[in-house]
């Protein structure tokens, strides 16, 4: 997968409004980059400048440093306009429109022909499942219809890569099922995903690549995979007498099992040594323990704490 | 290029567009509607204890206080429609599909001045219909005056886009306020500060005839009751400052908007 977004170097400050202050720092040096076809979690606390990055990438604000290229081309004011969706955190829209009329003003501004809109706002609002509030304005719209109403305004005209600004804020659980699967979609058809999210299971679930960021620096970033199996712990399920296996983590399952948590490969080869020579223990399964990507999050920002 | 302005200028229509059919539902605009019925109405008891032309009091009393009402509703709806998009991000949504921010505050300012012009026809159709009832109308003295009301309140509207987004909701209605009354007065300003023995005094003086802009420039009521109506060259003239005015601000808007970071 080659580079489809390619960032370097960002760095912005912005005003404290105190005068001794001066300015604060909310992105250092930061670079990253996202291959094409690739859905990547840009995650990170509160304040860590992640809304910040989407408004750069956005052209809403000017970055004090740093270079941003996308498909190879440097880009100045904000990503080609075209060629991109953008959905902001918890947006509201004008409130005396319908979404139909919301969206058919969007679609035309994004370049869509007049005849082609009507059933793409239909299409995208049977798959986000707002189409009974099609018509209504969105004064009385719910946040979470609101909510996929600013999805469907940067899927419309289907960007090759779409911004997502915590896209599953404001919906229940039946609402983010739904909205995952869409995305799950839009990826499988080829867009690019850059999306910011608190809700890390969602981000775990839905991402091939991660971007931590930490009080304006990148802490980490690389496929979500190799993050998740930094902890190098292996998980291993044993039936029978276990008082001859070597001391450990072991965990009581019942009914005669055990489950014991190793570390490291030396720690591993060593237990299935044993278990190979004494003919009392079963070994039921041996998997490498994942850790899920809240626990490698907090990890990874504690470590920065401490450093 | 001229893709470029083209698709730019579709952008800022559509920005009008919409701008116009959320101006167009404020409940706001109703509220105002209903109290200048009733305004007209309580005017009606002022006619009936004049004495002689009825039908001119009334026209320059609803003329002025229409004026008025037009002024104050472009200040609020354009640093409130401003405001409000920024804070509810509707404005990011839409900056990312222009070729630049400035067609976005020329779609606002057309969309607004749209949704203000015709209440402000609606509004005078209302009180020529209420004249009428009292003696005759000259329509073209009145569409004049209607013309001259209508680039005042557009001037209006967009230097309150200018102060709209250059500080906050209540800064931005103060002065746009001060500047509103201001522009009525840069003329006298100008003529007493001529007088002044202070260099000082006499440049400040200048400054603000020139900077500020002109409101009373753009004021033809006064002649909206005669018979006989200002000349074509009159009209022009009040169009084309009105015109010019318009641009200058719309440039300098667009100009701090290029600038503004909207974090």
């Amino acid at each position: 997968m080659n580079g489809l977004l390619t960032i370097e170097g960002l760095s912005l400050s912005v005003p404290t409004g105190h005068v001794i202050q001066g300015r604060k720092q909310v992105l250092d040096d930061v670079s990253f980059s996202v291959a094409r076809g690739s859905a990547t979690a840009y995650l990170g606390p509160n304040g860590a400048g992640k809304t910040s990055t989407f408004r750069i990438l956005c052209g809403l604000i000017h970055a004090d440093a740093g270079r941003v290229e996308f498909a190879g081309e440097p880009v100045r004011s904000g990503l080609p306009a075209r060629q991109f969706g953008f959905m902001p955190e918890q947006p509201h829209f004008y409130r005396n429109l319908t979404p139909r009329e919301l969206l058919t003003g969007l679609g035309r501004l994004s370049g869509l022909r007049a005849s082609d809109i009507p059933a793409r706002i239909y299409d995208w609002a049977e798959r986000l499942g707002f189409s009974t509030v099609l018509d209504q304005r969105l004064s009385v719209c719910s946040k979470g219809q609101v909510q996929r109403v600013g999805l469907a305004q940067a899927l419309l005209h289907k960007p090759e890569f779409v911004l997502l600004d915590e896209p599953l804020s404001g919906l229940d659980p039946l609402g983010r099922e739904r909205v995952r699967q869409v995305l799950h979609e839009v990826h499988a058809a080829g867009a690019t995903l850059l999306f910011s999210s608190h809700i890390l299971g969602d981000a775990e679930a839905m991402c091939d690549a991660v971007v931590v960021l930490d009080q304006g620096r990148v802490v980490h970033q690389g496929e979500i995979a190799d993050l998740l199996k930094r902890g190098n712990s292996w998980a291993v399920v044993v039936e029978g007498d276990i008082s001859r296996l070597p001391a450990g983590r072991f965990v009581d399952l019942g009914h005669g099992r055990s489950r014991l948590l190793l570390d490291g490969e030396a720690e591993r080869d060593r237990l299935l040594d044993t278990l190979r020579k004494c003919g009392e223990c079963r070994l039921l399964s041996l998997e490498q323990d994942r850790q899920t990507l809240e626990q490698a999050f907090v990890k990874l920002l504690k470590k920065g704490e401490q450093s | 290029m001229m893709v470029g302005m083209a698709a730019g200028m579709n952008g800022a229509l559509e920005i009008a567009r919409m701008s116009f059919l959320d101006a167009l539902r404020n409940r706001l605009l109703y509220g105002v509607l209903v109290f200048v019925v009733l305004l007209l109405l309580a005017s009606l008891a002022i006619a009936a204890v004049t004495m002689g032309r009825t039908e001119l009091l009334l026209l320059d009393l609803g003329l002025g206080a229409l004026s008025i009402i037009g002024n104050l509703m472009a200040i609020v709806i354009a640093v409130q429609s401003l405001q409000q998009e920024h804070a509810e991000r509707t404005l990011y949504v839409l900056l990312t599909r222009l070729p630049s921010r400035g067609w976005y505050i020329l779609g606002k300012f057309l969309g607004l001045a749209a949704v203000l012009g015709g209440l402000m026809v609606l509004m005078v159709m209302m009180l020529a219909a209420m004249v009428a009832v009292f003696g005759d109308i000259h329509w073209l003295s009145l569409a004049q005056a209607l013309l001259a009301t209508l680039f005042e309140i557009w001037i209006v509207l967009v230097f309150s886009l200018v102060f709209a987004q250059a500080s906050s909701l209540f800064l931005a209605i103060l002065l746009s306020f001060c500047m509103d009354i201001a522009g009525r007065f840069t003329s006298t300003i100008h003529q007493f500060s001529a007088q002044a023995e202070h260099a000082v005094l006499r440049w400040a003086g200048d400054a603000v005839y020139y900077l500020l802009p002109n409101l009373e420039a753009v004021n033809l009521r006064n002649g909206a009751g005669d018979i006989v109506s200002f000349g074509a060259d009159r009209v022009l003239a009040v169009a084309a400052y009105g015109s010019i005015e318009i641009a200058l601000l719309l440039a300098v808007s667009v100009w701090i908007f290029n600038r503004r970071n909207l974090s």
